[in-house]
């Protein structure tokens, strides 16, 4: 049996103890609930998971809706599967989603890297060179830093590519060549420019296969679930 | 089938309608630098802490052995008994003054009232309970203001004192401080699930007993050792305060979650969405700033962003001091922990770990 339950204008905690009410109840299967803040739909999505219920959730208009069905009930329900995806559109790499789409698995995920800093440093030309030295630094380090969580994070993206400065990563004296090693390790694909490797007089120093191509690289990109590029 | 929205039980209480009470009304850090990015900074040569640094307080030096303290804090109801919120408020008010190492003396409270909709008796508890907590703290309420609202509002603007050199900011952390904290986390979820009327009578007692435990004592006990830097932790979470810090000493900083207190059953209520609208506000603000360990349950990450009222100290001291600060604060009844330490690395920056 399924239900539909309008908890706009409520604010917390109410519409989780309502929605709360309606879970007790073992006859619904199925729970549609209509809510108009986000804080609303994370705080359902983790009573629905505390209850060991799916969970999906979408826009609709300015309002919410989430959807909590018994686990029995979804493999019949294309329509879950359909939302799921769109969810999966919706993640942002920044914003840390509530639990239920923490089971997605990420292996269609892309790891783009396409110079040697993490983001780029500000331009501002009229200021000294320690000082944009001392930036550039900064955002090495905090690619060092992006690539070591990385590893310890658990996430497991399909590959890493190297694109413009970005190939300067694999440099064997360099600092990154310890944590892109075990990244390899770990079965993640770790892929360069050869061209790039080439302009920055790097090429004779990487091994062969890990050396890729444009052509390559557009395909990697068209097959990717997601892209991330630091 | 659908079921429209009621009008929720029992109008006449003090939290109904009260979209976010305690520090998590707060504007979040990500709204407020916005908000703030305008506003000429204020310097003086005999400031010694102004809006710089997200300091608890402002300090300004009169002579060299003598420095005061002014703060202002308020907010809406958390609690529906009046004497209660009045405690709380007024004791989350004056926990800024403790934050930079001072004495209160003097306190003016700020109040508004719907008085139209609520008997008077109700703001004479409200007051009441706010003096009787000024009081505990030694220090003097000398007056107010008030005006009609059609949300009540309570708290303090309190001044205080220092001697400039005991001052403590949150610019003076060293490489390898142990981190002290007092009190357990996760006042924000517990305030909302005692809302949602999912509190036990002990787990109320607990609560209310640390929501009206003034800081005094426990500053009094660090006192015992060299404190590096100190705030409370309150309405940015504990991550939002520990980043503060971490960012005004140009450190980053460890946390062990193993080591941290919560409030018995604070992780179930996250669990079950009772996560407040401001911890996911802190999350926006701060999460670019923390790296996690693999798995980390999402309600133990809740309660790092759960918003604090009237929260604990968090402290820097030196190692060897770690464990004689955490006897000090014993000896006084205080439960103190060791959750991390400061060490180079990116301003700011916290890692997540589980031991």
């Amino acid at each position: 049996m399924k239900k539909s339950l309008d908890l706009r204008g409520l604010t917390c905690p109410e519409p989780v103890l309502r929605t709360k009410k309606l879970i007790d109840d073992q006859s619904l299967s199925r729970i549609e609930i209509l809510v108009d803040s986000e804080v609303n739909v994370q705080n359902l999505t983790r009573l629905g998971n505390s209850q060991k219920l799916s969970v999906q959730s979408q826009a609709k208009g300015e309002h919410f809706e989430v959807v909590l069905q018994r686990a029995a009930t979804i493999a019949k329900d294309e329509h879950a599967a359909h939302s799921h995806e769109a969810d999966n559109k919706q993640r942002q790499p920044s914003h840390m989603v509530a639990g239920g789409n923490q089971n997605l698995s990420s292996t269609g995920t892309i790891i783009l890297i396409s110079r040697n800093t993490f983001g780029s440093t500000s331009g501002e030309s009229d200021r000294n060179s320690d000082k944009v030295k001392e930036d550039q630094d900064f955002s090495s380090n905090l690619l060092n830093l992006f690539l070591q969580t990385l590893l310890q994070s658990g996430h497991e993206p399909r590959a890493i590519l190297m694109v413009n400065s970005g190939v300067q990563l694999m440099d064997p004296d360099g600092p990154y060549i310890k944590v892109l090693t075990e990244l390899r390790e770990k079965g993640i694909e770790v892929l360069a420019c050869g061209l790039c490797l080439d302009y920055y007089g790097l090429k004779s120093k990487v091994q062969i296969e890990q050396v890729t191509n444009m052509f390559a690289i557009c395909e990697y990109l068209f097959s990717a679930d997601r892209i991330i590029s630091p | 089938m659908t079921t429209n929205p009621e009008k929720p039980i029992g109008n006449n209480q003090l939290t109904n309608n009260v979209k976010a009470g305690g520090c998590s009304a707060k504007i979040s850090s990500f709204e407020l630098k916005q908000i703030l990015a305008g506003l000429p900074k204020t310097k003086h040569a005999n400031l010694l802490s102004g809006i710089d640094n997200f300091e608890d307080a402002a300090v300004y030096k009169l002579n060299d052995e003598l420095a005061i303290i002014e703060s202002v804090d308020f907010f809406p109801p958390v609690v529906d008994d009046p004497y209660l919120y009045g405690q709380i408020a007024a004791n989350n008010a004056l926990s800024d003054i403790y934050a930079m190492g001072g004495k209160p003396i003097m306190a003016q409270a700020i109040f508004a009232f719907p008085t139209c909709d609520f008997p008077l008796s109700i703001a004479a508890e409200i007051l009441r309970g706010g003096a009787d907590q000024v009081a505990k703290a030694g220090a003097l309420l000398t007056g107010g203001h008030s005006i009609q609202s059609s949300e009540t509002i309570y708290g303090l603007a309190v001044t205080g004192l220092v001697k400039p050199k005991e001052m403590l900011t949150n610019s003076g952390a060293r490489p390898n401080d142990r981190i002290i904290m007092t009190k357990a986390l996760g006042t924000g979820v517990s305030l909302l699930a005692l809302k949602a009327g999912l509190l036990s009578k002990a787990e109320q007692s607990l609560l209310f007993a640390a929501l009206t435990t003034l800081n005094d004592r426990a500053l009094e006990a660090a006192r015992t050792v060299d404190i590096h830097a100190c705030t409370d932790v309150t309405g940015f979470g504990l991550v939002g305060h520990m980043h503060e810090i971490a960012k005004a000493s140009k450190l980053a900083a460890r946390m062990l979650i193993s080591a941290l207190r919560f409030f018995p059953s604070a992780q179930e209520f996250a669990k079950q969405g009772l996560v407040p609208a401001s911890a996911y506000g802190n999350r926006k603000s701060f999460e670019a700033n923390v790296s996690y360990i693999k798995d980390l349950p999402l309600e133990i990450s809740d309660l790092l962003y759960d918003p604090q009222t009237a929260g604990g100290l968090l402290l820097a001291v030196a190692a060897r001091d770690s464990t004689n600060l955490i006897n000090a604060m014993s000896e006084v009844g205080i439960e103190a922990t060791d959750i991390g330490e400061f060490t180079e690395g990116i301003p700011g920056h916290i890692d997540v770990l589980i031991t």
